[in-house]
């Protein structure tokens, strides 16, 4: 028996590794193993005031802080019976496609692109192709600026409390991102240049399931409370309250990840999975653009999310500009947040975080502390899928070359984009 | 002169500290041509995890015997070592309730996330940095400031140490002339001990202070306890309120 081990995997946020074990012609077990210390925030939450919450869940990962913030006050408000104004929604809605935009940027510039050209990192490759980085730079910077615009701060926002905002941005921030938004429109086309022009990657084929929230409009970031999950054919929903059904996390038997599946299927989450289940949007510019990329949906190899990513960061850009357009249209208003009034009960809220779907669930006393919680994220939920494409890697690649094995793999790792930090509920290994 | 050799790691943390540093995108690449940049596993796939480093830039806390193990090699090699954000700095929100009753059986509270495989794992409870090697300066915030990782990155070229605000979040507020959110307002802001160099980000967006910077050297937790028991917070919602960050000790 041999074994395959990537020790540390390199370009993502956290501290993973893989192990894959070979018996002559068969593969063994293949693990994505986690050893992130275990911080235990989960039991911590127990006893804090509902408004001291979403500041700390916000620390679980600060690439989808805004994420977690988010979706920490909505499963509050859920909770309370708290219904935000439009212009909260709205605004919300922007910080979290300024954090897409900014983590989107960030993994196909910086983390993923140097992967395809054979670079050890973007600055590397930055000596040979500085055209590739100020771009991934620029898009990255509007990202954080509408995270510090919105938000009060580029990780880890302040500004968004329970029931709406501290402070409502004024109208000449918001026209100072239009100017940056409209600039990243311009740019769009660079980044399909960039992206159709990457060498194909294709060394994991196979069937593949997605999930991601069902958008009640156009796509859906913030709003929304059901899970669609979508295979070859098939489509089921998952309203929000049902959640574990869809998580069904269970420890497997070589111990290092909950895996979640549904009815015995692992998924995918993220931005193949968004645009496999909201294909709506994908018109104008943006069916352009796909065909360009040559993606079709439902996609059978997971090395697509990165073209999914690119295709998402065009359509954040655009649906920015619809956000701010309208709010300008509209007027904005300097809102106070709703009032909370505590009560015992339970609040679920599932939002698209940059990778994937990402769900808090919240149970309160009577008096606004917090009884119970529970976090489910978007790497947590992709273990089990990511495994398997690891073993279709190794499958596919009869000559068991262990460097070319071992480079695809943190490919792969890389193309579902893990965010190791938000392996709260990720069992890692002994 | 050689350009001055760095390591950029993280511990167990959310790897904002690290971002900060990547989100300095318009310094990035001026950066990277003044410092030599050897280990920094989150952006690059092609480390020297050997040699020796003029400056080591580390985050997150200490929450494994790997950790500790981590941390160390990362002492040895390095001439300086810079504790980078409040888990590095104070332990951060992972540490809130060390020394509480509940944080006595860790296996327990594995338990509880991980089911029975949780019991057994290499977990210890949170530790800043300073609390297992010696750590040369601080530089606190959850996260850091960017302005004041670029500061402490041109000071120690200059062959200098940075300087940070030892006051309290309050002389920035006043100075942005704000309302006050505790005396005025009736809200639980931490702003009179947790230190300064955010510019008063929150209070200024109508937001009370959670004090992620950690406590200020100068700040005089007895009166603001006093105040705040007045006003009819009680002492361990206090206690609670003051240990998310920086659940105690001296950085």
């Amino acid at each position: 028996m041999s074994t395959i081990v990537i020790e540390h995997l390199a370009r993502v946020e956290g501290h993973g590794g893989i192990t894959v074990e070979l018996q002559g012609d068969t593969v063994g077990d293949v693990r994505f193993d986690v050893f992130e210390g275990a911080r235990l925030l989960e039991p911590l939450l127990k006893g804090k005031r509902y408004d001291e919450v979403a500041p700390i869940v916000s620390r679980i990962c600060s690439i989808c802080s805004a994420a977690h913030t988010l979706t920490s006050l909505k499963a509050t408000e859920d909770a309370f019976g708290i219904r935000v104004s439009p212009q909260t929604d709205l605004l919300r809605e922007l910080l979290l496609r300024g954090e897409s935009i900014e983590s989107h940027a960030l993994h196909i510039f910086l983390l993923a692109v140097p992967d395809y050209l054979n670079y050890p990192s973007a600055i590397a490759l930055a000596a040979d192709k500085p055209a590739a980085v100020l771009l991934g730079l620029r898009l990255k910077k509007l990202g954080n600026l509408m995270q510090e615009t919105i938000g009060g701060r580029a990780v880890h926002p302040v500004n968004p409390v329970v029931g709406g905002f501290g402070k409502t941005p004024s109208l000449d921030q918001l026209i100072e991102l239009r100017s940056g938004l409209m600039q990243a429109s311009a740019d769009s086309d660079a980044v399909i240049d960039l992206m159709a022009a990457l060498p194909a990657a294709d060394f994991c084929r196979s069937e593949t399931y997605y999930a991601a929230l069902r958008s009640p409009n156009v796509d859906s970031y913030y709003s929304g409370d059901e899970v669609m999950v979508v295979s070859a054919g098939n489509r089921a929903i998952v309203p929000a309250a049902d959640y574990r059904s869809l998580t069904n996390e269970k420890a497997v038997a070589h111990s290092h990840a909950k895996h979640s599946t549904f009815r015995g299927n692992p998924f995918m989450v993220g931005s193949l999975a968004r645009l496999t289940v909201n294909p709506r949007r994908l018109t104008g510019k943006l069916a352009v653009a796909m065909k360009r990329l040559k993606l079709t949906l439902p996609a059978d190899n997971p090395m697509d999310n990165n073209k999914a990513q690119a295709l998402e960061l065009i359509n954040d850009v655009e649906r920015s500009l619809e956000i701010i357009e309208q709010l300008l249209r509209e007027g904005v208003k300097d809102e106070r947040a709703m009032p909370a009034k505590p009560r015992a009960g339970t609040g679920t809220a599932i939002v698209e975080a940059p990778r994937g779907l990402l769900i808090h669930c919240y149970t309160y006393d009577e008096e606004g502390r917090i009884v119970s919680a529970d976090v489910i994220t978007p790497t947590a939920l992709n273990a089990a899928s990511m495994e398997q494409h690891f073993r279709r890697a190794v499958e596919q690649c009869p000559e068991r070359d262990e460097a070319v094995i071992a480079r695809r793999l943190g490919m792969i790792a890389r193309a579902y984009d893990p965010c190791i930090s938000c392996s709260v509920h990720l069992v890692r290994k002994r | 002169m050689s350009k001055p050799t760095v390591g950029i790691f993280g511990l167990t943390g959310c790897a904002g500290d690290q971002l900060v540093i990547l989100n300095c995108e318009d310094q990035l690449l001026d950066l990277v041509s003044l410092i030599d940049i050897r280990d920094f596993l989150m952006a690059s796939s092609e480390n020297n995890q050997d040699c020796q480093l003029d400056l080591a830039l580390v985050e997150g806390a200490v929450l494994s015997n790997r950790d500790a193990e981590t941390l160390r090699a990362i002492r040895k090699r390095s001439k300086l070592l810079v504790a980078l954000g409040t888990c590095a700095v104070w332990g951060g929100v992972a540490a809130m309730n060390r020394g509480a009753d509940r944080d006595a059986d860790r296996d327990a509270l594995l338990e509880e996330v991980y089911g029975d495989i949780g019991r057994g794992y290499d977990s210890t409870p949170a530790q800043a940095l300073h609390e297992v090697v010696p750590v040369d300066f601080n530089i606190t915030g959850c996260p850091i400031e960017k302005e004041h990782f670029l500061a402490a990155v041109a000071s120690l070229l200059n062959g200098d140490l940075p300087l940070y605000p030892e006051y309290p979040v309050c002389t920035e507020c006043r100075m942005r002339e704000n309302n006050c959110l505790l005396i005025e307002r009736g809200l639980l802001c931490c702003g009179p001990i947790t230190v300064g160099g955010c510019d008063a980000r929150c209070p200024d967006l109508r937001v009370p202070c959670v004090g992620c910077r950690g406590p200020a050297g100068d700040a005089n937790a007895g009166s603001l306890v006093a105040v705040m028991e007045e006003m009819g917070f009680s002492r361990p919602q206090l206690a609670a309120r003051l240990r998310t960050f920086a659940p105690g000790g001296v950085a």
